[in-house]
């Protein structure tokens, strides 16, 4: 009964959207049902979660140095950020040079 | 606080773009006390395997005290406690540490030696069987004396130092029991039928605890925006950006203290499709400046589990983890790139190192689950020193289905209201 009266309401609301231009909105529901089985899911599971000795290991650095360098210039790109950005991805490993 | 120069006032990228140390390179240079003994003798040489006495009335009858750490003689009531490990072993300034420096009970594990160890009953001569892949003390079956074991042998049972628990099992019991109780609705109900935090069990968990002093380098690039600006307009309306691409070079010298890792292969593992390790590896860090020399009778009560890694093959552990304290070090500074940087390559530099081999106290409460011809084990681990408390819950998919279809299609249907209003 109630998917009969959603799926009516909904063809009404398909042609006004497409009509006055939101439709994405229609994919609010599946969003908030796949975010709310997700977010659970983690909280019961906590898969994601491990020590971050990086913040809670006593830890003393000296002063960072190093150098930067003006390569290039990028121009009209549409890309908002630099491509495969890892700067707070900490264990994220790139090529390893020799010691 | 660092030592940048802004961007674009550095020098120019060397031919072929290759990367090359920064020319205000720090590394360290050669350090002093060059010859230093290799192993720390860390023996407890006042314990020996077998009858260990009460130093006051001579009982056997001796366990941990968890409320206030100390080991307790159920028989006078004396109470004492071991020497901390921080007297041996000094800390001192670790930015002259240099090579591999280990604790004698860290030493390499001999492969031949097994875990059973045989000891001849100090009180009636009888051969007691201890199988240290758990336990570290056996009751002799003839006359009760407590046998314990206490010299370091070669498969890795006895370790430098233990960190006594401090945590009780009723406060444990308390932890798990908050822990699953707001994880109750969702929960696989065969874990909700069985739930009995009673039967939390305190294990001594083995793990390295290391020192390091380390030099690191990393290489990317970075972007600074210059200009933002739109083309088009209504739906076609776009935005573009400038900007300018800059060689980021950093390095960093730094020190560890007590950098905590898994001695334990099968702990080791953290892979959350096929078991629940991250949730007791999520319990670190322990306060293990206030680990004590060894005394097999502070895990009397408690099960233990053998270390089964040497620090050869914990080392690229060790360095994957320094790599990733060096870029957490240098993520300050490099905020003035907006559009963000990307790392390309990076060195780590171990100019010493220092292992301890340590028991650290974890009360577990564990459940398996068998689903689909699949089985996994879930934990939730309460860091016997802290209380730190974090687990693995298992969820009922239906119930899980449940509600997020139902949260879904009350969202969809006030979405497809308004649409239909606004018809």
């Amino acid at each position: 009964m109630i998917a009969m009266l959603l799926s009516e309401h909904a063809s009404g609301a398909l042609v006004a959207a497409s009509s006055s231009g939101p439709t994405w909105l229609l994919v609010l529901g599946p969003a908030g049902a796949g975010g709310l089985y997700f977010a659970l899911w983690n909280y019961y599971r906590n898969t994601s979660k491990s020590h971050s000795f990086e913040s809670e290991t006593r830890i003393e650095a000296k002063p960072v140095t190093g150098q930067d360098t003006k390569v290039n210039e990028i121009k009209d790109t549409k890309r908002s950020g630099i491509d495969g950005a890892n700067g707070t991805a900490h264990r994220t490993r790139v090529q390893r040079l020799d010691p | 606080m660092t030592n940048l120069p802004p961007p674009g006032e550095g020098a120019q990228p060397p031919p072929g773009g290759g990367a090359r140390p920064p020319a205000n390179d720090t590394t360290v240079g050669p350090l002093p006390n060059p010859t230093a003994n290799p192993t720390i003798d860390t023996r407890n040489e006042r314990l020996g395997d077998g009858v260990n006495r009460c130093p006051k009335c001579g009982s056997t009858e001796i366990q941990l005290r968890p409320s206030v750490g100390m080991l307790v003689c159920l028989f006078c009531r004396h109470e004492w406690a071991e020497a901390r490990l921080d007297e041996t072993i000094s800390n001192g300034d670790l930015t002259t540490l240099s090579g591999t420096t280990m604790g004698s009970g860290a030493a390499n594990i001999d492969t031949g030696a097994g875990s059973l160890i045989t000891m001849k009953c100090a009180g009636c001569g009888a051969e007691v069987v201890v199988n240290t892949a758990e336990q570290m003390g056996a009751r002799c079956h003839w006359c009760r004396h407590v046998l314990t074991v206490n010299e370091q042998v070669a498969n890795g049972a006895v370790p430098d130092a233990v960190l006594p628990f401090a945590i009780t099992h009723d406060a444990a019991m308390e932890k798990i029991r908050e822990f699953a109780g707001k994880r109750r609705t969702f929960a696989d109900r065969a874990f909700v039928n069985g739930f009995k935090p009673e039967n939390v069990v305190g294990v001594y968990m083995p793990y390295m605890v290391v020192d390091g002093n380390v030099s690191a380098d990393v290489v990317g690039s970075g972007e600074v925006e210059t200009r933002r600006y739109t083309r088009g307009s209504g739906d076609d309306e776009e935005t573009f950006y400038d900007a300018d691409v800059y060689q980021v070079q950093r390095h960093v010298d730094f020190t560890v203290d007590d950098l905590t890792i898994e001695a334990s292969s099968e702990r080791g593992q953290m892979n959350s499709a096929l078991n629940t390790n991250n949730v007791i590896n999520t319990i670190l860090p322990f306060d293990t400046e206030n680990a004590v020399k060894w005394n097999a009778s502070y895990l009397t009560g408690f099960t233990s589990e053998k270390r089964d890694q040497d620090v050869d093959k914990m080392s690229p552990l060790l360095e994957n983890q320094l790599l990733s304290i060096a870029r957490s070090q240098v993520a300050s500074s490099i905020g003035q790139y907006d559009r963000g940087v990307r790392w390309e390559r990076e060195r780590v530099q171990v100019h010493g190192t220092r292992w301890v081999a340590m028991y650290l106290p974890v009360w577990l409460y564990s459940h398996f689950q068998e689903r689909d011809g699949k089985s996994m084990v879930h934990y939730i681990a309460v860091n016997g020193r802290t209380g730190e408390v974090m687990g693995s819950v298992p969820v009922s998919t239906g119930r899980l289905l449940a509600a997020a279809l139902t949260v879904g299609t009350v969202i969809e249907g006030i979405v497809i209201a308004m649409l239909g209003a606004s018809r």
